[in-house]
């Protein structure tokens, strides 16, 4: 069905949005066929964010695991992480759509910062609601935001969290439905923002792909990333999904039982923000607290296409807490000088129990976005 | 018999509160008090932890609800008594993610059992005929919404798949009191009748007399949500002032 990976995802809205919905999957459908629309896309991409990323040989911590380390360099991308890729593909899509006000929710910042950037390259006005609770965790990213012109509302309800920000810019967009467009920045949400999202960022797993072929001849035995909503792993996934690949999405473990963000290991599936997927929620259907050190991954629902994955088998999710990710964090700037935001860190983490059985496999792993924001939070970690 | 009642009852304002706010005795004597006031039907909110169609007001009442323990259990234990002293339909209003998790089959029936009449359902899917037929065969209305913003086939759709009323959303936003309802409400609720073979009823932002009268004009009835919910919010004692309130709207 339309909008469905298996019995996930859908479109499960206010009836007040469903016509938003008609008209931008339509407008994405008819972007997504125009070349003008590509070639910006594509010409925005290089000479703007920066494209292709690199792919860098990590020879230090391959040897330190045991393995074959790539790592997908998009913490090199423009503003610091792929939450780029995906802004400027849907800034073209609101200007294509004749939108002039833009909003977005953000968990870490980066999604906020990127939205922000793209507003300002094209002169529209921004608003970031961001949960009370990240503000202080993220506050660099919030000071970018307002030096790019965004204004940056801050969510208390709830958890002040990830989450609360989506549901604010939710009602935010029900009430401003014709002057408005929500750039929503993971692969969550109704239809057809989990394909949409992947449309964009599926350029980190065509370029992953070529490079590693390039490089080294021939296909990897793993693609690792981090699952938060999940568009970085998702954007990666793509290019490898028919392949003999072994693709692995790593979840927030937190601080163990009952304090995490795992929705896919400990989720039953519901509905949370208009897509039915795995949501971490208690036998009343209440959606519960989540915690992780990395505010991208502080979500208690996960994108649908990673439930489907998940139950078809064709992906696995695994763990990482936030003591590992610190570890990592601290690892791979010792050995490879590379700063990587903690949210990028659990997969880089998740690299140790993977040697365990598969030494000497070759693996990419997405290094989604680098850790300058994350400072504070780490030395406070003591790390 | 939801349409019916609306009919025949000389008050048409339908109250929403919300369940367990600040406990679910409250509730129950909310139920009775605003019974005995004339309305024709209540709907009752379940409270939901991320109620994304809600503003400020109904967010908070769910918010306190469940932090006073709301529980669904603890709900079931309660409705069939409301029901039955009420004499009037009492209808639920929840989010569809508590369905879902505590069985979809099963609670539908439940809610059956204890007497509901109705229930409304803000997050549908899209396709929302699996729903529609298990209300349907189980004797329960599903009350649909229709939004400023739907279009005359996706209206024909939805009529094709409602009973009791059609709830006919009168602003694009959220729920929460509006200073000014919106010019083109007239001519929106002339439209849904055009289509409509059942109650057409109005609701979101709805706080005043006056309001409610021009309302009332066009429209079969109309629902006020959160001007109650604040009257109990702020109150010492939740059930007079709810009553008032609701006086208030309709005298």
């Amino acid at each position: 069905m339309r909008g469905y990976f298996g019995e996930f995802g859908g479109q499960y809205v206010a009836e007040t949005l469903l016509p938003a919905l008609e008209e931008l999957e339509d407008a994405f459908y008819r972007a997504s066929k125009d070349k003008r629309f590509k070639d910006e896309f594509d010409s925005l991409m290089k000479d703007y964010v920066g494209r292709p990323t690199p792919m860098t040989h990590a020879k230090r911590l391959s040897e330190h695991f045991g393995l074959d380390v790539w790592l997908k360099r998009e913490d090199l991308c423009h503003t610091g992480a792929h939450k780029i890729n995906n802004a400027i593909g849907q800034i073209l899509l609101a200007r294509f759509m004749g939108k002039k006000r833009i909003i977005a929710e953000t968990g870490a910042g980066q999604h906020g910062v990127a939205t922000a950037t793209a507003c300002a390259l094209f002169g529209l006005e921004c608003i970031i609601y961001m949960g009370s609770e990240d503000i202080k965790r993220q506050h660099t990213n919030v000071e970018r935001m307002r030096l790019l012109g965004s204004e940056v509302v801050p969510v208390e309800a709830g958890s002040a969290t990830l989450k609360d920000a989506v549901s604010e810019a939710i009602r935010d967009w029900i009430s401003n439905i014709d002057t408005t467009y929500y750039l929503l920045g993971s692969a969550v949400g109704p239809h057809p923002y989990p394909t949409m999202v992947k449309y964009f960022q599926s350029v980190i797993g065509g370029e992953a792909r070529s490079q590693i072929l390039e490089r080294k001849n021939c296909l990897p035995d793993a693609v690792i990333a981090c699952v938060g909503g999940g568009s970085n792993a998702i954007g990666i996934f793509s290019a490898f999904i028919d392949d003999p690949v072994e693709l692995i999405g790593v979840e927030a473990y937190g601080k163990g039982d009952g304090m995490h963000a795992a929705s896919i290991s400990f989720g039953v599936p519901g509905v949370l923000h208009g897509a039915y997927s795995f949501l971490i929620q208690n036998t009343d259907g209440q959606i519960l607290g989540t915690h992780s050190i990395a505010p991208g991954l502080d979500y208690p629902g996960v994108g649908p296409e990673h439930s489907w994955l998940s139950t078809t088998g064709r992906a696995s999710y695994s763990l990482v807490d936030d003591s590992q990710a610190l570890e990592a964090y601290a690892l791979l700037n010792r050995l490879e000088g590379i700063n990587p935001a903690l949210e990028s860190a659990h997969a880089i983490a998740y690299l140790g129990t993977y040697a365990m059985k598969n030494k000497g496999k070759t693996v990419i792993v997405n290094l989604s976005g680098r850790g300058d924001k994350d400072l504070d939070i780490v030395l406070e970690a003591g790390i | 018999m939801i349409a019916e009642s609306i009919a025949k009852s000389s008050q048409k304002v339908i109250p929403y509160i919300t369940a367990g706010l600040p406990d679910l005795e409250t509730t129950g004597q909310i139920v009775d008090a605003i019974a005995r006031a004339g309305a024709p039907a209540i709907e009752i909110g379940i409270p939901f932890s991320d109620p994304t169609a809600d503003g400020p007001v109904l967010q908070e009442a769910s918010h306190l609800a469940l932090k006073a323990g709301f529980t669904m259990d603890a709900l079931f234990s309660r409705l069939s008594e409301w029901c039955s002293s009420s004499h009037i339909p009492i209808i639920v209003m929840t989010y569809i993610n508590p369905l879902l998790r505590k069985g979809m089959r099963k609670t539908l029936r439940r809610f059956k059992d204890c007497g509901i009449s109705g229930i409304i359902i803000p997050d549908l899917p899209r396709d929302a005929s699996g729903v529609y037929n298990l209300c349907s065969s189980r004797g329960l209305a599903l009350i649909r919404l229709l939004a400023p913003t739907t279009k005359r086939e996706r209206a024909k759709e939805i009529l094709g798949q409602c009973s009791g009323f059609v709830y006919a959303v009168s602003v694009a936003g959220v729920t929460g009191p509006r200073d000014d309802l919106p010019d083109g409400l007239e001519s929106q609720v002339r439209f849904i009748k055009g289509l409509a073979n059942i109650p057409v009823c109005v609701g979101f932002g709805v706080s005043r007399k006056s309001q409610v009268d021009r309302i009332l004009k066009i429209a079969d009835g109309v629902i006020v949500g959160s001007y109650l919910v604040k009257g109990i919010m702020h109150s010492h004692d939740p059930v007079n002032a709810v009553t008032s309130a609701y006086q208030d709207l309709v005298e």
